[in-house]
């Protein structure tokens, strides 16, 4: 019986602490060091609260889940601002090094970014880098929309291969 | 494959383009939605890559290499007669193979570097398995993923500092009554596994997990 249990959590561990994590990092930035200990505090409080009955399944456990992590996050950043003023501003797109595994697929984006054909690159750096729309990446190269999300949606599949080679 | 109606809301959300209520609805929706949160988190690295190396996108490079290559090659087959020519062909061909066994080896995926709190080292991570949340009790054994044969395993455990160290072959290890004896319920802990090779060099290490212990 204690084996069983041992196995949903393991189970529930491996399945939603990236999600957690991902979330977490979102918020607070991959470079904050409290990242992780939030992490492991929002997955025991979900173990309590899956424990001592609290959910009852009237919505999905990815949402009872995703609402016990907001929760925190919120409560995370009213705790800082309280101390700092100032919640930390998260820097908004850090070089992905946080963990090996995302390390090496940036290496492999980027090898894949360097093979690509000038237009796809130019769309991309457009599209990503520079933030603009669609619509206004079509006007800035002088096609149609649709085209923009064709060459966009392309290259994205050409990383992709690169990533699953 | 069918495709979610949420996937298009994966660059507006990375880009912090959304509303406030289309960002909440699609949060709720990754933690539901596995297909999603896989390309969510791909989509990711490749946002967070171009705004790193911007200079990939705008930089040209590899197409301006080839015309002068092709001249070239024209200009040498101008020059040379039938048999230097074949002669070229040779040595070109031999040219070939030497830099097809050696640019891809210089191509290979960079070594990985891990870097721990004393140390840099080229390998892999280990996976932790158990205690990786937080245990009710203290914590009888730990457990980790096996790397492969003929490896040796080093444990650490940390408080505020090292509590206890050991080495093992087996990829778990029982905690002596002497170390549980010095953990305190309410306490948190962390611990890290390094391996080594037969040869005694460190291969890999892990991350340092935490894990709290509840008060009795």
């Amino acid at each position: 019986m204690t084996d069983r249990l041992d196995r949903d959590i393991q189970e529930l561990v491996v399945r939603y602490r990236p999600i957690i994590a991902f979330r977490v990092r979102k918020a607070l930035g991959a470079q904050n060091t409290d990242c992780d200990d939030l992490v492991s505090e929002i997955l025991s409080q979900v173990l309590e609260k899956l424990q001592s009955g609290e959910f009852r399944g009237d919505s999905s456990l990815g949402t009872f889940v995703y609402t016990i992590t907001s929760r925190r996050i919120v409560d995370y950043i009213r705790e800082k601002t309280k101390v700092m003023k100032f919640a930390p501003e998260p820097e908004p797109f850090p070089d992905p090094q946080e963990t090996l595994e995302a390390k090496e697929m940036s290496d492999r984006v980027k090898k894949a970014l360097s093979q690509l054909k000038p237009k796809y690159r130019q769309v991309l750096y457009l599209y990503y880098y520079q933030e603009l729309s669609r619509e206004e990446v079509a006007s800035e190269l002088g096609v149609s929309t649709r085209k923009v999300s064709e060459l966009v949606n392309y290259a994205l599949k050409l990383i992709r291969k690169e990533l699953k080679s | 494959m069918s495709k979610c109606q949420f996937e298009d809301l994966i660059d507006g959300y990375l880009l912090n383009k959304l509303s406030e209520r289309d960002k909440e609805a699609f949060e709720e929706h990754y933690f539901n939605c596995h297909s999603c949160f896989q390309k969510l988190q791909e989509r990711d690295i490749i946002i967070r890559t171009i705004k790193s190396n911007p200079a990939l996108l705008t930089q040209e490079q590899a197409e301006t290499r080839s015309p002068i290559l092709e001249t070239l090659k024209r200009e040498v087959a101008s020059l040379f007669t039938v048999k230097q020519l074949a002669l070229a062909g040779v040595t070109a061909a031999l040219l070939l193979v030497v830099v097809l066994a050696i640019i891809p080896r210089q191509q290979a995926p960079a070594p990985n570097f891990f870097l721990s709190d004393e140390e840099t080292v080229r390998g892999s991570s280990i996976t932790l398995i158990s205690p990786v949340i937080d245990m009710n009790q203290i914590p009888t054994s730990f457990e980790w993923k096996k790397l492969g044969e003929n490896i040796e395993y080093q444990i650490s455990i940390f408080n505020h500092e090292l509590l206890w160290k050991a080495t093992t072959r087996e990829n778990r290890i029982t905690l002596p009554d002497e170390v549980k004896a010095r953990m305190i319920p309410g306490e948190k802990y962390s611990w890290q596994v390094k391996a080594f090779g037969p040869d005694g060099t460190l291969i890999a290490v892990s991350s340092k997990v935490q894990f709290k212990i509840a008060a009795q």
